[in-house]
């Protein structure tokens, strides 16, 4: 039953690689106290899940228990409580633990074995729960470590870097001391692990007769052509032998000195330059290595070089053409690299960035920049008349690379006003043209018409009075309408009386006006001039 | 002098590594897709059509979907190289009775480990905590890839058992592909 036994406190599970240990604290005056401890986890499929003895913390006496042997499910919510007991009495549980073991799981020291020799210091690292059938961490090589290095001196530098299992220090002093330790670490579980017990190494004498080694190793690449260069003091009876490793497969192998190969076309030369293009893909990454061998058969390897080919690589710059129609500016690019790149065109998905500008006299016309993905592009908005420079760049968002630019292309664009001018002449030309021929060409068929009508499909209808017709007539000659006629008569008497009669008061008078003028009568003719003069007015 | 000379150096180097993967870290989601697509296509090209005979043995794993769907998108891109380092460390288990195509699968793995290796520089520099130390889904995939290790180890990584993780894999890549191309 329920007693004044108190319920363990602080209870909380500390975790090394798979060791799990149970820690709490009791406040209790009893003596004769022992504990005992239950667990359960949490599958995903079922929610609940019955509470079970712990096994290794059942009548414990002490402030701790392992219970390694009980989890295996190390992925999964473990809930851990547990309790006082003394002589046949219980306390209540205590408040319960919360874990995920891979969460909480501390990452142990890694081993290390050290060489020194040649003024280096060869290490090999063997990964935490190297030789545990039960593993915390099931992939080995998936653990970065950490080395940590100082000289054995009283004003030493920590330095800390990142190491493969198996590495090289060789930026050290000879003839010193030095310490070092190592940490597994997992990155991406944000995990860092204990370190290993420090261990102190004494470095040797440099080798002196390293002079024939290759140095200053560095990679010049353009559009995926790689090159090797290096240098070297010694330049007698040297030959070369430049070797590459897969990148990924120093991660994966302890000892990966047995999977250098050799680049084709670089064995036993004598230049000091390779074109290793023949072993690089565009997946993945490189290192490069060049062995130095002399006529005494002494061999010497140079430090290794990584090349990452899309990163290392420098894309060229494009070819450009430009044309010109009316008022845009085609612009036809022609990519880098040419038609045996198509596999770093893809890699990379370059797009292409134009700049173009006016090409006047005063250098102040804004450049203007267009970014397409195709390799045709066209400007518009030009103005007519005037000189536009264009240049190409590649590019790749991806990677962050452009290249260099392209050549200026120039061009002029033709003149604006000409071009609605001569649409207008060409229509009015035409238009008269048109007229010109179109008039006496109509004339002429409708004259020819009308001949050939004439002579081939004459209209015959003869004349009125010729007898035999009049049947073909459908209607009998209508009764001419009564012409005109006009009486004649002689009527020269009736004019001459008339003119007797007439008052010649009124022209006595108009006669005598009239002589002054003498223009325009005739003094000798008067008589007969006098009658006429009558008449008209009496016509009038 | 030799050791100032060498701390220099190794400073100079340090902070040009810091420099470059900086760089690089904003540019690592774009690359993912690249990653993706070129090992599907290793992936198809290093082995042959499924073998006929290794339909009976067939296993069944699920893979957590809901991984690829949270939220935040930062958070898939985490798991999306969490899941590249996963499928990386099963390819390099004993393939010899396998009879792959040696080249398609270097080139498979130099690709994967390149991504992971951009990725891991990014992380130890930012030394954030993308996950929540009691994230669920997180767990579902470390189980999810521990049962296909068991799964190859129980038979001996015989052929069939590697056809069918290859399989399942190239289902896994395939989900992830269709994820990232969503806008």
């Amino acid at each position: 039953g329920q007693t004044n036994l108190k319920s363990p406190q602080d209870i909380h599970v500390y975790v090394v690689n798979t060791n799990f240990t149970l820690r709490w604290n009791y406040t209790g005056n009893d003596t004769n106290v022992t504990f005992s401890a239950e667990y359960r986890f949490e599958d995903f499929e079922t929610n609940e899940a019955e509470w079970q003895e712990l096994s290794g913390c059942q009548n414990v006496t002490g402030m701790e228990c392992d219970f390694s042997s009980a989890i295996t499910k190390y992925y999964n919510m473990h809930h851990v409580r547990i309790r006082a007991e003394s002589r046949g009495e219980v306390s209540p549980w205590s408040s319960i633990f919360e874990m995920v073991p891979y969460d909480i799981a501390q990452i142990g020291p890694p081993g290390i074995e050290l060489q020194s020799r040649n003024g280096v210091i060869k290490i090999k690292v063997s990964p935490p729960e190297a030789n545990q059938v039960r593993k915390m961490v099931i992939d080995h090589p998936s653990f970065k470590y950490i080395l940590v290095i100082w000289e054995n001196s009283s004003s030493a530098e920590f330095r800390s870097q990142s190491i493969f299992p198996t590495a090289i220090i060789d930026d050290v002093s000879p003839d010193t001391t030095y310490c070092l330790k190592v940490q597994a670490t997992l990155p991406f579980d944000s995990k860092e692990g204990l370190f290993s017990p420090i261990r102190c190494v004494k470095t040797t004498r440099k080798a002196v007769n390293n002079l024939h080694c290759a140095t200053n190793v560095s990679v010049l690449a353009l559009n995926m052509d790689f090159h090797l260069h290096w240098n070297n003091q010694y330049k007698h009876h040297v030959s070369y032998n430049v070797q590459y490793l897969i990148g990924y497969l120093k991660k994966l192998h302890d000892d990966y000195s047995t999977k250098w190969l050799s680049v084709p076309g670089c064995e036993n030369i004598t230049v000091t330059q390779c074109n290793f293009s023949s072993v690089i893909t565009t997946t993945g990454f490189y290192y490069l290595r060049v062995e130095a061998i002399t006529e005494h058969n002494k061999s010497c390897l140079s430090n290794e070089v990584k090349v990452e080919p899309l990163i290392t690589n420098e894309i060229g710059p494009p070819g450009v053409k430009v044309d010109i129609s009316d008022v845009l500016l085609h612009i036809q690019i022609s990519p880098p690299g040419g038609a045996e790149s198509e596999l770093m065109r893809d890699s990379y998905d370059l797009s292409y960035r134009i700049l173009y500008w006016k090409n006047s006299s005063n250098n102040e016309d804004e450049i203007k920049m267009k970014e397409i993905k195709q390799t045709i592009g066209t400007v518009s908005d030009l103005t007519p008349a005037t000189w536009y420079c264009v240049k190409v760049q590649a590019f790749t968002e991806i990677y962050n690379k452009s290249s260099r630019y392209s050549k200026e292309e120039c061009i002029r664009t033709p003149k604006g006003k000409f071009i609605p001018l001569v649409i207008l002449a060409t229509f009015s030309i035409a238009l008269i043209a048109v007229f010109l021929v179109a008039t006496p060409l109509g004339f002429a068929l409708y004259q020819a018409y009308n001949k050939i009508k004439y002579v081939f499909f004459p209209s015959c209808q003869p004349p009125l009075n010729i007898e035999g017709f009049g049947q073909f007539l459908n209607s009998p000659y209508l009764s001419a309408t009564e012409e005109p006629i006009e009486n004649f008569s002689v009527i020269e008497h009736i004019i001459t009386d008339e003119i007797n009669q007439v008052d010649f008061k009124d022209y006595k008078h108009s006669k005598q006006t009239s002589r002054d003028s003498g223009n325009y009568s005739n003094d000798d003719d008067t008589s007969g001039n006098k009658a006429s003069e009558v008449l008209e007015k009496e016509m009038v | 002098i030799m050791n100032a000379f060498g701390l220099i150096q190794i400073c100079l180097i340090l902070l040009c590594t810091t420099t470059i993967s900086s760089l690089q870290c904003n540019h690592l989601p774009l690359q993912q897709k690249k990653v993706i697509e070129k090992s599907l296509k290793l992936l198809d090209k290093m082995g042959k059509r499924f073998p006929q005979q290794c339909l009976r043995e067939k296993a069944f794993f699920r893979f957590p979907e809901q991984v690829l769907k949270p939220r935040q998108k930062e958070t898939v891109k985490v798991a999306i190289e969490e899941i590249f380092q996963h499928i990386f460390y099963i390819f390099s288990k004993n393939l010899t009775l396998a009879a792959w195509d040696g080249t398609a699968l270097e080139q498979f793995q130099n690709g994967l480990y390149q991504q992971i290796e951009q990725l891991e520089a990014c992380v130890i520099k930012k030394q954030s905590h993308y996950f929540g130390s009691k994230e669920v889904n997180r767990m579902k995939l470390k189980k999810y890839f521990k049962k296909i290790d068991c799964f190859l180890k129980d038979k001996q990584h015989s052929l069939c058992s590697w056809e069918i993780s290859r399989a399942e894999m190239r289902r896994c890549l395939q989900l992830i592909d269709k994820v990232i191309r969503k806008p």
